[in-house]
């Protein structure tokens, strides 16, 4: 074991830093609509023209090709700098999830289309995944694509789909073959989101947002080649998404937790409790504070130990279900305890992450928990992969 | 930068593990061979050099590090190893004496630690113990215990005796410095590691083969579910454990902060895993035959040695990490 750094990687860590100092945006992300997406898009195609798109990439499809450890050199260097962090971008999916799978099952041609308009922010893309009837239990998805001449004709109805409004492409998994169940007969489309017969339904969340939707298809024609992998192979295709984003997708949010507690640690020196002292002097506060630190030491390590291993074997291991019932549990303690430290000053939420980034974070722990897999369907996979208990299903 | 054993440091890991699971296999405390290690097995572990695996080579140990160190005893801790190994090993490395070193690393004298307790000292080891061994985050202490008075006290803890220590002359040597504490805090939280991993194991292995309403307990998802997050507790604990030892054995200036996050983690994952591990076996996991409340129980006495929850949290709230 070892924990030394490479030349190598110091080199990076100083460039990143370096760079992320003078080119980090000044003003804050706006908190959601057109400003918020365009501002995305300029981040994008800042890290784009300067070389910074696309860290997880291999080369030859324009990203940066670096090491596990070196993506993990630049998120904890983008939350250092405050930078706009990578997991609350409206380019999340393109460039976590829908590029990594184009790489992985594209054609040529849809390679050369996509790839470039993902990694300069040109393109973003949503994911239409769960539907009302199908979202822990993704394999009971019931929206259609019926096959006429060289199009298919899609039916149905998406849910949850993050940023649909703002979107370009749409990662959409539906059933194509009507005989099939569950896992087989689906089929991954490069989903145009200007195709005529889509209707998108903001669903307004409890933080006061309109970020997640519904989206409606009614007779939809999409053309044969915007099928990604195997026509009736789509489970496949979308397991590439779905180990990608439990594996190495949730490094930022990882690493910015570590970033977190030492603000909440700040806040607590700064802010009075009704006796006057200021948070940090009362010791239940100080233990869970010191208990939550331990915690994201804890992360910090089990994610650098995944990466290494990866790093060596090109294989990544099972464990990303359990780092993300860590990462929740220890995001929703955090938020929880400042939600005490701040007093009545966090009850004052107008919606806008900006303002009180506190409050905004208390209510995504509920939507940290749940999407991209509920902490139910995160011990479910621990017991089945890592443990190998008898199924319950 | 790689944080899973590999190389030297697996074949330490197997041999260690083949000895002690053959040497010291936690049935020995079904057996009636007694608590702490005995005067026998002291001699053995010495002679095959397990006492001093991290002593430095020109005090005449293997010279290896910290990460050794916790790989030997978070085998000791799998099968409820007592805690005199530990303090035998942190006894040798104390005494500046070399005649008094090579007795402690060939296991000659007994040894227990030392623990301050009101205006009494708390022995944990064995009740003829020739030296008690005295630690703090700052210095090291050994004391002649021959003209103490040693009074025995029912233990809770079957790995261990127990004892209330008086009349204690003074040390007979003094380590300054943090050494003793920081290897005392890999020991221990290794030891709750292999505490840990034990539980986890043996309620994974009867939620297979023990079946209820027709079907075996681990496919009902209150178990499943426990023992997932079992596993991911024991998964925190052991990834800070490597990364704190790795540190100590590099020189980091945030090692101290990296051990105690490690102590403190694997005393909660050992906590919340023995007793799950209870729980979940139904009646059989509070029956005296059973492993499980063994493990329960030499957790409970760990986790108030080198750092309890409060002084752990204390220290480390303000502490600085490196990259």
């Amino acid at each position: 074991m070892d924990l030394r750094y490479s030349d190598e990687d110091r080199e990076f860590r100083a460039r990143a830093r370096e760079w992320l100092q003078a080119n980090t945006p000044k003003d804050p992300r706006p908190a959601g609509g057109h400003a918020a997406s365009q501002f995305d898009r300029d981040w994008q195609k800042k890290l784009f023209e300067h070389g910074w798109a696309g860290v997880a990439w291999p080369k030859e499809y324009g990203g940066l090709g670096l090491s596990g450890l070196q993506q993990v050199i630049w998120y904890e260097e983008l939350s250092r700098a405050h930078a706009p962090p990578a997991h609350v971008s409206t380019t999340y999916v393109a460039v976590m999830h829908a590029g990594p799978t184009v790489i992985a099952r594209g054609t040529e041609e849809q390679k050369a289309y996509h790839l470039p308009r993902i990694l300069s922010g040109e393109s973003l893309w949503c994911q239409g995944f769960s539907e009302p009837n199908a979202g822990s239990d993704l394999a009971a998805l019931r929206t259609s694509g019926r096959v006429e001449g060289d199009h298919l004709v899609v039916n149905g109805a998406k849910m949850w789909t993050t940023d649909a409004a703002h979107a370009d492409w749409m990662e959409l998994l539906i059933r194509t073959d009507p005989d099939s169940q569950r896992h087989k007969g689906l089929t991954w489309l490069a989903f145009d989101m200007k195709t005529p017969g889509i209707d998108i339904k903001p669903i307004r969340t409890m933080l006061l947002d309109e970020h997640v939707n519904m989206v409606f298809f009614d007779e939809v024609r999409v053309p044969l080649t915007a099928v990604v992998g195997e026509l009736h192979g789509g489970w496949s295709t979308a397991m590439a998404t779905l180990s990608f984003e439990r594996g190495l997708g949730f490094i930022a949010d990882q690493l910015e937790l570590f970033e977190k507690v030492g603000r909440a640690i700040k806040l607590a020196s700064e802010v009075r409790g009704a006796d006057e002292r200021p948070a940090i002097e009362d010791v239940e506060i100080a233990r869970r504070l010191a208990a939550i630190k331990a915690e994201t030491m804890a992360i910090r390590a089990m994610t650098l130990a995944d990466i290494a291993e990866t790093d060596r074997t090109g294989m990544p291991g099972p464990k990303g279900s359990m780092m993300k019932l860590k990462v929740t549990a220890t995001h929703k303690a955090l938020s929880k305890l400042v939600s005490e430290i701040l007093g009545w000053g966090f009850f004052e939420f107008d919606g806008d992450r900006s303002n009180n980034p506190w409050t905004h974070d208390f209510l995504w722990s509920w939507v940290f928990s749940i999407a991209g897999g509920s902490n139910e369907i995160q011990r479910e996979i621990t017991a089945d992969r890592v443990l190998e208990l008898p199924r319950s299903r | 930068m790689y944080l899973a054993p590999e190389g030297d440091e697996l074949e330490i890991a197997s041999a260690a593990a083949d000895f002690i699971a053959d040497a010291l296999p936690i049935a020995r405390l079904h057996e009636g061979s007694g608590p702490d290690m005995g005067a026998d097995l002291r001699a053995t572990l010495g002679e095959m050099g397990w006492f001093a695996l991290a002593l430095p080579e020109d005090k005449g140990g293997s010279g290896l590090s910290a990460i050794e160190h916790a790989l030997f005893f978070r085998e000791i801790g799998r099968q409820c190893g007592p805690a005199d190994v530990l303090a035998q090993a942190l006894a040798a490395d104390c005494a500046s004496d070399e005649v008094l070193r090579s007795a402690l690393v060939a296991g000659e004298y007994g040894v227990g630690l030392l623990l301050v307790d009101g205006d009494a000292f708390r022995l944990i080891g064995p009740l003829d113990a020739r030296y008690g061994l005295c630690v703090t985050p700052r210095s090291a202490a050994l004391y002649d215990l021959s003209d103490a008075t040693i009074a025995g006290r029912p233990a809770l803890d079957p790995a261990n005796s127990l004892a209330v220590v008086s009349g204690l002359s003074e040390p007979v040597d003094t380590q300054t410095g943090p050494r003793g504490w920081q290897f005392g805090q890999v020991g221990t939280a290794a030891m709750l590691l292999g505490l840990s991993e034990a539980a986890l194991d043996l309620i994974v292995e009867y939620a297979k083969v023990r079946e209820t309403f027709g079907k075996p307990i681990g496919s009902w998802q209150a178990v499943r579910h426990t023992c997932a997050d079992m596993a991911v507790a024991v998964e925190g604990a052991r990834a800070q454990l490597w990364y704190a030892a790795t540190a100590l054995k590099e020189g980091r200036g945030d090692a101290p902060a990296h051990l105690d996050a490690a102590k403190h983690l694997a005393n909660e994952a050992a906590l919340f895993a023995t007793d799950s591990n209870i729980q979940l076996h139904g009646g059989i996991g509070v029956t005296d035959e059973h492993n499980a409340h063994l493990l329960m129980k030499h957790a409970a006495l760990l986790s108030r040695l080198f750092g309890d929850r409060n002084t752990l949290l204390a220290s480390l709230l303000h502490a600085e990490l490196e990259d």
